[in-house]
């Protein structure tokens, strides 16, 4: 039989969810409310995403996947938005990084028998690499906006010499790459080592060989490389263009938000 | 004979308002006037970093637009307020502009730092690692590298200290009368607009208010506003 938790031990949980709550209360941190209210609602938005995912899964793959894939980029998009909402065609920008990104490494999985067409392996899998291509884009969208507010004289004295907006923003995009990149290539140098990453966790307490579970992980992991790095790249080589007009001139960043 | 180079007819953009002026070839314009009165946002629009909101501007008897942008900019070179150096060395800031028009040419880096008085042992020296007035100089030979046949200068010498405006002044005076240079140069120091100016424009609430021959205008000015702006100086 497959392990389980069981109902009566999900209840026990409440015990970690009251040390947060005793903190808040000793330290009138005024948070008790949130932390009951997320708790809650944490607990409700996961079981109704399981009878989703269980409806889903009985579905045939070729209806579900997609299915659950758009509903995934969507939000993911909307979400990621919020972060250069001030900024033209962001959101179109994102939602179609979104599905290059989903396609490319969905075709490599495939292709390669890495992970089989069933929504059980493609659904998590693809959840996990828009999720963090979700927070790739985002972070490079604000690190993006920053860098232009910071390096404005720079890239004003590179337009005065003749530079043009891609030949301008060059250091501005390379170090928003890197800022994208950099925390990406430090986790998987230590992957592993400091923290068993969540997938390998899941599958090893499902009953999977380590061994498998780590093949399974390295996978996952260098998909979630790959596709941030991927993210990174649209969002800075696409956006840039934004922050000039066509006549090469660089535009007030408070007029973009108007 | 004095061939017009600029030519600005009825120009408004955020301050500026009905900016009507003509720069001819050799003239030394000096821009002055009280914070806020639009010289910085005038320097942007002869080298087309800002555009107008109306009125035209003429560059050599045709509308600035019908020029390339990167080719006019390199020709109409730049010096800001603040140097900001690309982080790198010297030389790499000094390669930038003819990088872009693939013209960077070895031989001349002597030159250039003959310009604005820096040593040779300066090309690869870490741009974080000058003085407020080197890396001004830089930045003006950054710009000269570009061979441009006018020079816009926006208070290049505002951050720095008496001893080295006077020496960035002197390398200014030369290097404006050995290349020939069209000068045009926004500051706040009538002394200085004197020293290297041979016209002078007065800006004030966004508008000319006086233009004339310098030292001339600020010795004897003929408005009641410049009268009070040279007293009050």
């Amino acid at each position: 039989m497959e392990r389980d938790v069981s109902n009566f031990s999900l209840l026990v949980l409440i015990v970690f969810v009251m040390v947060p709550f005793t903190i808040s209360y000793f330290y009138q941190l005024g948070l008790k409310k949130d932390i009951m209210w997320s708790s809650i609602r944490g607990a409700l938005q996961l079981f109704l995403i399981g009878l989703i995912l269980t409806y889903l899964f009985n579905l045939r793959p070729i209806v579900g996947i997609p299915i659950m894939l758009s509903v995934m980029i969507t939000i993911a998009t909307f979400h990621a938005r919020n972060k250069g909402k001030e900024l033209p065609n962001v959101f179109i920008t994102i939602l179609t990084g979104l599905i290059v990104i989903e396609i490319f490494v969905l075709a490599l999985w495939l292709g390669f028998d890495m992970v089989s067409f069933t929504p059980e392996e493609v659904i998590p899998m693809s959840g996990m690499v828009i999720g963090n291509s979700m927070v790739a884009m985002g972070l490079s969208l604000e690190r993006m906006k920053s860098e232009f507010g910071t390096n404005q004289g720079k890239i004003l004295a590179a337009l005065s010499l003749g530079a043009t907006p891609r030949q301008a923003s060059h250091i501005t995009v390379k170090r928003t790459l890197n800022a994208a990149l950099i925390p990406n290539i430090d986790q998987l140098k230590t992957i592993g080592l400091v923290q068993l990453p969540g997938m390998m966790t899941g599958l090893i307490l499902g009953g999977i060989e380590p061994i498998v579970a780590i093949k399974y992980q390295l996978v996952i992991s260098i998909s979630i490389f790959s596709s941030v790095s991927i993210s990174a790249i649209i969002v800075s080589l696409v956006m840039y263009r934004f922050f000039f007009n066509q006549n090469m001139q660089l535009v007030d960043l408070e007029q973009l938000q108007k | 004979m004095s061939q017009t180079i600029f030519e600005l007819k009825s120009v408004y953009k955020i301050v500026l308002q009905d900016i009507s002026l003509k720069i001819n070839h050799n003239e030394r314009v000096m821009i002055f006037g009280p914070s806020g009165s639009g010289k910085s946002t005038l320097l942007h629009l002869f080298n087309r970093l800002e555009d107008p909101e109306q009125g035209e501007i003429m560059f050599r008897g045709e509308p600035i637009e019908t020029y390339r942008i990167p080719e006019l900019r390199k020709n109409i070179g730049l010096v800001l307020q603040q140097p900001y150096l690309f982080p790198d060395t010297v030389l790499d800031n000094l390669k930038y502009g003819p990088n872009l028009f693939e013209d960077w040419k070895e031989e001349e880096v002597q030159t250039l730092l003959n310009y604005v008085n820096l040593p040779i042992d300066y090309l690869d020296k870490d741009v974080d690692d000058l003085s407020g007035g080197e890396k001004q100089r830089v930045s003006l030979a950054r710009t000269l590298a570009n061979k441009p046949e006018i020079l816009l200068l926006d208070e290049p010498t505002s951050a720095l200290d008496d001893q080295n405006i006077e020496s960035i002044e002197q390398d200014l005076l030369n290097l404006i009368q050995s290349k020939q240079l069209t000068v045009v140069m926004v500051t706040h120091n009538l002394e200085q607009a004197k020293r290297l100016g041979n016209k002078g424009v007065y800006l004030e609430g966004g508008r000319i208010v006086e233009q004339g021959s310098l030292p001339d205008m600020i010795d004897h000015p003929k408005t009641e506003a410049l009268k009070r702006f040279t007293t009050n100086y």
